[in-house]
């Protein structure tokens, strides 16, 4: 396909959709390289707003755009406004930088960012005018290559890429683009190209593994074919610093769901929740020092112009040296009108003391996740948190100043009762007294406290993965016990939608057989599953139904520990061993301390991996 | 006035794609373009400490601008040309500042002084002439009165004060230019746009408004004089 500019035809729809600023480029940060021979077009599957902030593909964007000969541009799905006029006008999907139609891209990469995201995925595909299989695509279309959290069960989506990275794309993002460029140059045909990539270790080629059925018609697990690796184990970089931070990302115009400078301070988390599947593929630990973080918060700020820098990773307070590093930004910060923020906390003092550090005036507001409501439930989900931490933590935000808290709870998690769910009830309860005992007694009337409860989806790859996720109309049920439980003065009581749980648990451990239903959803109109407003449960249950799949029997069901799962072929470098002895250990109520700082609990990951836990040289407070 | 700070004026242009931005999306750009130069900007003290910045009158999504204006408060006096040139050099193109001078802290904010705004709208369609664009401004604007109705308001102009200058339609081959200027004021801004459809609508012409552009802003002396603000 040639490579024209699609602004000419873009533009004249501007003016009748919401939003244009997403669609312009342009921005501080974006690069142009229009005589790049090797071109990367990186799609997030969702709109602008939501994918501009990822930090994957902002890193993959500075790393890929930096190799020589080569050209990273960025895509997102266009909001349904404007897909209507582009399919009215025969507009494709088009990239954001040379506003080329993806198809003329040579390598087309895919973040799974989320398991309701897979509608999305075909809207693009679709959009961008390639075929949605694999194997109806030929040389003349761009490798379709997937990565992302959804990576270690993609089954589901299997059948619509080329190529899926398991793990972290630091290293091998680069070795996809080298191994693609010098096997076309070797005039090597679509499938040998394939056979080039599943050589790469951490790259999973879905054609070249098939499904194996058992005499008694039940799934065997998937086979390697063609010399393919029986098992693919992820990607891991030893050492973060290696790679630093992209501290000259893009600088959005539109307000966007994250609209700060980020810096990933550590990378994984070994607490070792049970239910956490970003706990187990992200191990080890690697942190930043705390020389880079301050560097680095200090450059981005500097060259984006953001007045917020944000300390990420899955439990920033976690990080060895934070308090340093507050202390030290906080001096380089002072009376520059810009900020530093933490996006989680721990239930704990030491956290509320370093929200303490960077409030700065503003106590809009702090968030803690005990996730259950007894402490039966709390060890069995290995949440070392007990319920002293929380009130503890709790009177320490209040008598500093804040008026708001949130929490985080779940329902439905293994062995769970109503009682534990009426203990969120009377947690609450007691978070409430609390926090008005330790509010004078003017201020009591802005007290709130927030409290979201989502359902448990149990995740591949987790010592739950075996677990039946409960069905939606016991969900519906115990969130009515929820309901009657918990306060209503001061409180603001969320709970997620339970159809979107369910799908949501279809596709998480879902098969290859799910790649039939999503494609017939997706033909019947569903997109943008991932927005409340838009997601129709109705359209997948048909789908389901007419492809003969029973959502139950993957989500609702306990699994026996000696069936095959669509997943097994996919390593995090976390045993099985180990996941097993998890499981065991939860429905004992026994309690996994952090492996980061309290001795190896035997997840098998560094050996596995041949990494280790990096530390800054401090001390975990 | 703040002692120690200096009040600098800034003008710029929202040209190109950026013409699809809104005033907020405008605003944070150029809040972040001042941060990126490393200006030493005055900060506000208070709960939500930000920089001190003020806009001049909003410019609506689709429409750009070739002389916008914007103030920044500096706490050390930077000379003028060097402040454009970091400035210019950290801007994205088509939000690019074009001159900076410093102004006395007691005038004004824009938005107050600036009252005048010149705009260009481009036309187009099939049998639209500017001959008959121009008859057809004229008939309207000559009868005074205006009703526009936006966001479920109605808001009546009277176009005597609210159109202050000849308007002027032109022939440009492709398409038809009109030059327009319209008073801009506490009670409300006449959409130029809206004025041109409304018009030739009454004269059975359905153009389509390929862009608008507001050219100028200007204050107002008690004589009557316009003069750009820098």
């Amino acid at each position: 396909m040639t490579r024209a500019d699609l602004w000419p035809l873009i533009e004249p729809l501007l003016d009748r959709i919401e939003r244009p600023a997403r669609y312009l480029d342009r921005e501080w940060g974006a690069r142009h390289a229009p005589d790049a021979e090797y071109r990367v077009a990186l799609l997030y599957p969702d709109t602008y707003e939501i994918g501009q902030s990822n930090q994957a593909i902002g890193i993959l964007y500075d790393l890929l755009g930096s190799l020589p000969g080569v050209a990273a541009e960025r895509t997102y799905l266009p909001w349904k406004d404007l897909i209507g006029l582009m399919r009215e006008h025969g507009v494709p999907l088009f990239t954001l930088e040379s506003c080329a139609p993806v198809a003329s891209f040579d390598l087309l990469g895919i973040t799974l960012p989320y398991e309701l995201s897979c509608s999305n995925i075909l809207e693009a595909l679709d959009l961008a005018g390639l075929p949605l299989h694999a194997a109806d695509r030929d040389e003349s279309h761009p490798l379709v290559v997937g990565g992302g959290p959804c990576a270690f069960n993609p089954e589901p989506v299997a059948v619509f890429f080329d190529a899926i990275l398991l793990g972290e794309g630091e290293e091998a993002a680069a070795e996809i683009v080298a191994a693609h460029r010098t096997a076309r140059a070797a005039g090597a045909s679509r499938a040998e190209v394939l056979r080039a990539l599943a050589r790469i270790p951490g790259v999973y080629v879905p054609s070249l593994y098939e499904p194996v059925t058992r005499a008694d018609g039940s799934f065997g697990g998937m086979r390697a074919i063609e010399g393919a690796p029986a098992v693919v184990e992820k990607r891991v970089v030893a050492d973060l610093s290696a790679f630093r931070a992209p501290v000259e990302p893009v600088v959005p115009f539109m307000d966007v769901v994250h609209d700060r400078f980020a810096v990933e301070v550590l990378r994984g988390c070994t607490r070792g929740c049970r239910f956490c599947q970003a706990g187990m593929i992200y191990r080890p630990v690697r942190e930043r020092s705390a020389d880079e973080v301050v560097r680095d918060v200090l450059a981005g700020l500097a060259c984006t112009g953001h007045a917020e820098a944000s300390l990420t990773s899955l439990s920033s307070a976690d990080h060895s040296r934070l308090e340093e590093i507050l202390r030290r930004l906080r001096n380089r910060l002072e009376g520059t009108g810009t900020s530093i923020s933490l996006p989680s906390l721990r239930v704990d003092a030491f956290s509320v003391a370093m929200a303490r550090l960077i409030a700065d005036g503003r106590k809009s507001g702090l968030t803690f996740a005990p996730e259950a409501g007894t402490q039966r439930l709390r060890d069995v989900i290995n949440k070392n948190v007990t319920e002293n931490d929380l009130l503890e933590t709790v009177r320490l935000a209040f008598e500093a100043g804040w008026r708001r808290v949130k929490l985080y709870f779940m329902i439905g998690l293994p062995t769970e009762t109503d009682d534990d769910v009426r203990g969120i009830g009377e947690l609450v309860a007691e978070v409430l007294r609390v926090a008005r005992e330790a509010t004078p007694p003017s201020q009591r009337g802005g007290l709130k406290v927030g409290v979201s409860v989502s359902t448990f989806v149990p995740k591949s790859h987790t010592p739950f993965q075996w677990e039946p996720q409960l069905p939606a109309a016991e969900i519906a049920r115990r969130q009515g016990v929820l309901r009657d439980a918990v306060p209503r003065k001061g409180v603001d009581l969320h709970w997620h939608d339970a159809d979107v749980s369910f799908l949501e648990g279809v596709t998480a451990r879902g098969g290859r057989e799910l790649a039939r239903v999503i494609e017939r959803a997706w033909r019947d109109g569903a997109r943008f599953d991932a927005w409340t407003e838009e997601f129709d449960l109705g359209i997948w249950l048909r789908a389901l139904e007419a492809e003969g799949v029973d959502p139950a029997s993957i989500a609702n069901r306990e699994r026996p520990l000696d069936e095959p799962l669509p997943w097994d072929h996919l390593s995090t470098g976390v045993s099985r061993r180990y996941l097993e002895r998890e499981r065991e250990r939860a429905v004992a109520g026994a309690t996994t301390p952090d492996c980061s700082f309290s001795g190896c609990t035997g997840c098998d990951a560094c050996d596995e991996l041949g990494v280790g836990i990096v530390l800054a040289g401090g001390e975990r407070r | 006035m703040t002692p120690g700070e200096f009040r600098l004026r800034v003008r710029f242009g929202k040209t190109g794609r950026l013409r699809w931005l809104s005033h907020l999306e405008v605003v944070h750009a150029l809040e972040r373009l001042v941060r990126r130069a490393g200006l030493p900007c005055a900060i506000t003290q208070g709960f939500h400490p930000h920089l001190k910045i003020a806009f001049g009158p909003a410019l609506p999504v689709g429409t750009g601008g070739e002389n916008e204006y914007f103030d920044v408060w500096l706490t050390r006096y930077t000379g003028a040309e060097e402040v454009l040139r970091t400035l210019r050099e950290h801007a994205p193109d088509d939000l690019a500042p074009t001159a900076a001078g410093y102004v006395p802290d007691k005038l004004p904010s824009l938005t107050a002084a600036l009252t005048i705004a010149e705009y260009d709208v481009e036309l187009t369609g099939r049998e639209i002439d500017h001959t008959q664009v121009q008859a057809a401004l004229e008939r309207t604007v000559s009868a005074r009165e205006f009703t526009m109705v936006h966001k479920g308001k109605q808001k009546v102009f009277d176009l005597a004060r609210a159109v202050p200058k000849d308007v002027r339609a032109s022939d440009r081959g492709e398409t038809t230019g009109v030059e327009l200027a319209v008073r801009m004021g506490p009670e409300g801004s006449l959409r130029p746009d809206a004025l041109i459809r409304a018009a030739l609508a009454g004269a059975g012409l359905t153009p389509s408004v390929l862009r608008t552009t507001r050219r100028e802003l200007f204050t107002e002396d008690p004589e009557g004089e316009w003069s750009r603000p820098l």
